[in-house]
């Protein structure tokens, strides 16, 4: 329907535009992560907080992120260090065996605590981090809390490479959907470039994807910011995010500037599958923190579903049980890991010609991604007024949360759970 | 969704949002002489080098039967379903497509308003050279919408944007022009496909439908388990896929709130959305059990119109002409093909009855090293997901019926009607000899 709010279409213009430009600029420019430990951050692609030692400190801290109509969501979130908010956590990668200690201090106005689902063996202040319960037996937090302006320390053995996250154990109904989780990247002991400790769970380290699926219900936010009380009965979430931004910010680069506290992008950008020049596949780490089983459909490949919840899909034999998806379902807390790679299986240039005519511009509408032809490097001139934000004939697909009620928010069409695959051209090209 | 200029004037295309013009302006507009490649002619005679497409679909509007009522809240005596413009007989307001395949143009413009639910049926062999038109007829009841339409293959492998669907990043149908698709499958299995225009609403609206590709060992005899097996799921090369019959069953859904703001000129809220009828191939329990609509031998079969033929004694059918009967005799194997473009997970349950999956996504259960198909009573599935199921049918001496229903019970249930309803449909295994061999999918033909 064609009554939205022509605003939210400039804004939506502007943001593909500047994403797309802003994609890039050359690494160590002004792309670096605001944290100085953190160095220089790729435009696309997973962003890694890492130490030798695999000790963070983190701090619970409230803190504003934007929705793409426009709207202001305010947020309790970990930052990296003591004041730098930023939602969602950040994604903390760390080697397997590796000792992961975690020190958390706690800016909110509220009592919280840490948990981390797949782990075993984690200690709170050197205990065990367990279930508390008050006098009468009643359960009042899922691991020991930290009191406002407190601090503890969590540690543990990432005993088993995956991908995993964290979030609050403390009244985590709310905690939770306000903001309080991130990922977790367990590294295989065969080598960063594996996912598993398996030589076929190999992939290309500069197509390595977050793609953390979650969910807003405004009401709520307002309520604990105004700190009022929130019926969890009367939850209904009306944004749907990746890796806390909201289509079209998906597509912009990591760290973008208009997005002080969002840093995360997810947009992928690959080339076609070569056996010479590209032979390793993407990796997509899916990770629900929302409510719901989120079907997410990645137009033009399916995804080998290699591992769920950091563990290898293998059988008794050590065989490889992997099914070959096009919506893979992401449920809460799941994590599901998913090789993927796009091939050329028709070669179509302008000399080897798509067996159908196209019809006269007058005749169709093009799209904003569109290049002026259908051939993968090819551009041709647009009519007059026509926006496009293709570069060198490079390709583009969607990929969605296929429940469709959960691309839009708030009554806004398509500023969900939305993002895109860009594949250039083999090398060399003509891309800037 | 996206604003886009319009290639005629606000007058011109008020005035084609008149059926009875649009033949007439249609014909005008299309002898435009055209700067580029040649004009994609709308008749069933396309220029050369185009061959003539394999399929042809037309996108527009229309209106289906859903039984019960829908009451709008705050109000007394007034209704979301049955909607209060809906022509006699009918209740809810679509998008959709029908096949125009063979159509002169008179015809194909006069099934404006005239769109079907589930959308037609089709498929393709693997490896086939595939060419599928789309032509936008528009919406009658909304002059004001221009919107394009397009088709997404969904599941389709390496596909090109060129012929994706994905507006963004490919090209869209206009409202009086046409786009021909090209397909070259190469895995076989269970697809959907539907308009990736506006998706949210034009998915719900109604623009989904099932597409699968046959494997090329089908024709090749391949015996498993004592039976010689002709036709199949996937190329297992040991008939362990083979089947007598096959079903495809598109799950969907109606929110009659978003259905009567498309007619009425409103906007939703989809954020809200909530499913008041759960539909299988375009209808609800009990209606999945009347007959397709046209015949058993020819689906696609219309009138001189170009008008669907309703189910004997079903007029209301008229344009959900998709059957979810199934049947079959003693001790077949039958395939179904389940597609869920609903918004929401279901899980599907034969009760008596095993269910062995043996495809997801298109993909065979089967690798090199392993075996993982399964044998299951429940199947649990999500948005736009698909799944192959082989039911190995009873010995029976008397006809005996079992259900395929969702399992999530507040599915099985039309709104402001006792009893059952949504998502389920009857399987009725029958004495051998009762049927007769079947040819295209969702048929049960007699001998």
């Amino acid at each position: 329907m064609r009554l939205t709010n022509h605003l939210n279409q400039l804004r939506r213009v502007l943001v593909l535009g500047i994403a797309l430009v802003m994609m890039f600029i050359p690494m160590g420019g002004a792309l670096t992560a605001p944290d100085d430990h953190a160095g220089p951050a790729p435009s696309v692609g997973l962003v890694c907080e890492t130490d030798p030692n695999a000790t963070f400190t983190l701090s619970a801290l409230p803190g504003y992120i934007s929705m793409a109509d426009g709207n202001t969501i305010f947020m309790w979130s970990y930052g990296v260090g003591r004041d730098d908010f930023q939602f969602p956590g950040p994604v903390l990668c760390v080697n397997e065996g590796q000792t992961v200690t975690i020190v958390l201090h706690n800016d909110l106005p509220v009592p919280t605590s840490m948990v981390f689902p797949g782990q075993v063996g984690v200690m709170a202040n050197g205990v065990p981090s367990a279930a508390q319960f008050d006098g009468s037996g009643k359960l009042t937090s899922l691991a020991q809390t930290v009191a406002p302006g407190g601090s503890i320390t969590y540690s543990f053995v990432a005993s088993r490479p995956g991908t995993f996250l964290y979030q609050s154990g403390t009244n985590p109904g709310i905690q939770v959907q306000m903001g309080l989780h991130g990922a977790l990247v367990v590294r295989p002991a065969l080598g960063a470039n594996f996912a598993y400790n398996d030589p076929e769970t190999e992939f290309d380290p500069e197509d390595e994807y977050l793609m953390m699926l979650g969910e807003i219900d405004p009401l709520l936010h307002q309520a604990i910011e105004r700190g009022e009380t929130f019926d969890m009965r009367n939850y209904k979430a009306r944004y749907f995010l990746i890796n806390g931004r909201t289509f079209p910010d998906t597509l912009a680069p990591n760290y973008a500037s208009w997005l002080p506290t969002q840093p995360y992008g997810s947009l992928a950008h690959i080339y076609p599958y070569d056996p010479v020049t590209n032979p390793l596949p993407a990796l997509s780490r899916y990770i629900g923190v929302g409510t719901e089983i989120y079907p997410f459909h990645p137009h033009a490949f399916n995804s080998d579903i290699i591992g769920r919840d950091g563990f290898p899909v293998k059988g008794p034999g050590g065989e490889n049980l992997w099914e070959e998806k096009f919506s893979i379902p992401i449920g809460p807390v799941q994590t599901t890991d998913a090789l993927w790679s796009w091939r050329d299986t028709e070669n179509w240039s302008d000399t080897n010609p798509v067996p159908i005519d196209i019809p006269s511009d007058q005749n169709l509408t093009f799209g904003l991604f569109w290049g002026g032809t259908p051939y993968l490097g090819n551009t041709d001139t647009l009519p007059t007024g026509t926006t496009t934000f293709n570069q060198c004939g490079e390709f583009y697909h969607i990929a969605h949360n296929h429940a469709l009620q959960q691309i839009t928010g708030w009554g806004v069409v398509l500023i969900g759970q939305v993002t895109f695959t860009r594949i250039d051209p083999p090398l060399p090209n003509n891309c800037p | 969704m996206l604003i886009r200029r319009s290639k005629l004037t606000r007058r011109e295309f008020l005035k084609w949002s008149s059926g009875l013009m649009a033949g007439v302006l249609a014909s005008r507009v299309f002898r435009r002489p055209l700067a580029k490649s040649g004009e994609i002619a709308l008749a069933a005679s396309p220029s050369a080098p185009s061959a003539v497409p394999d399929i042809h679909l037309a996108a527009t509007d229309g209106w289906i039967y859903l039984p019960g009522q829908v009451p709008i809240p705050g109000t007394s005596g007034q209704y979301y379903n049955p909607d209060p413009w809906a022509p006699d007989g009918l209740t809810t307001y679509m998008f959709g497509f029908r096949n125009v395949t063979g159509m002169t143009t008179q015809q194909m413009f006069s099934q404006k308003m005239h769109s079907q639910a589930s959308a037609p049926l089709w498929w393709v062999n693997e490896l086939q050279d595939y060419r599928l038109r789309l032509s936008n007829l528009g919406l009658q009841m909304r002059p004001d919408l221009i919107d394009e339409h397009t088709v997404h293959w969904h599941g389709f492998r390496n596909a090109w944007p060129v012929f994706d669907g994905e507006p963004h990043s490919s090209l869209a149908v206009p409202i009086g022009r046409s786009l021909d698709l090209f397909y070259k499958p190469r895995d076989p299995g269970s697809y959907m496909y539907h308009c990736h225009f506006e998706e949210t609403e034009h998915v719900h609206m109604g623009m989904t439908g099932m597409v699968f590709v046959r494997p090329a060992q089908d024709g090749n005899p391949y015996t498993h388990n004592g039976r010689t097996f002709t036709k199949f799921a996937y190329n297992d090369g040991d008939g362990s896929t083979g089947y007598d019959r096959e079903f495809t069953i598109t799950l969907t859904d109606v929110w009659a709130e978003a259905h009567w703001d498309d007619a009425h000129v409103q906007l939703p809220d989809w954020t809200s959305f909530r499913a008041d009828y759960n539909l299988m191939n375009g209808r609800v329990y009990p209606d999945t059990l009347a007959p397709n609509g046209n015949s058993e031998t020819n689906p696609w079969a219309y009138d001189a119109n170009g008008y669907l033929i309703p189910p004997p004694g079903r007029p209301e059918l008229q344009w959900q002409p998709l059957s979810s009967l199934i049947e079959g005799e003693s001790g077949e194997r039958i395939l179904i093909r389940l597609v869920n473009l609903s918004f929401f997970t279901h899980t599907m349950s034969t009760p008596g009855l095993k269910m062995r999956v043996v495809g997801k996504d298109a993909t065979f259960l089967r690798s090199a090293t392993a075996d993982f198909t399964f044998e299951t009573s429940h199947y649990i599935f999500g948005t736009g997901e698909t799944a192959d199921i082989i039911i190995q049918l009873p010995t029976v001496s008397t006809t005996t019926k079992y259900l395929l229903h969702n399992r999530d019970l507040r599915r099985l249930k039309n709104p402001g009607i006792n009893g059952l309803g949504g998502h389920m449909t009857e399987i009725r295994v029958h004495p051998t000899g009762t049927l007769a061999p079947q040819t295209i999918p969702n048929t049960n033909p007699r001998p």
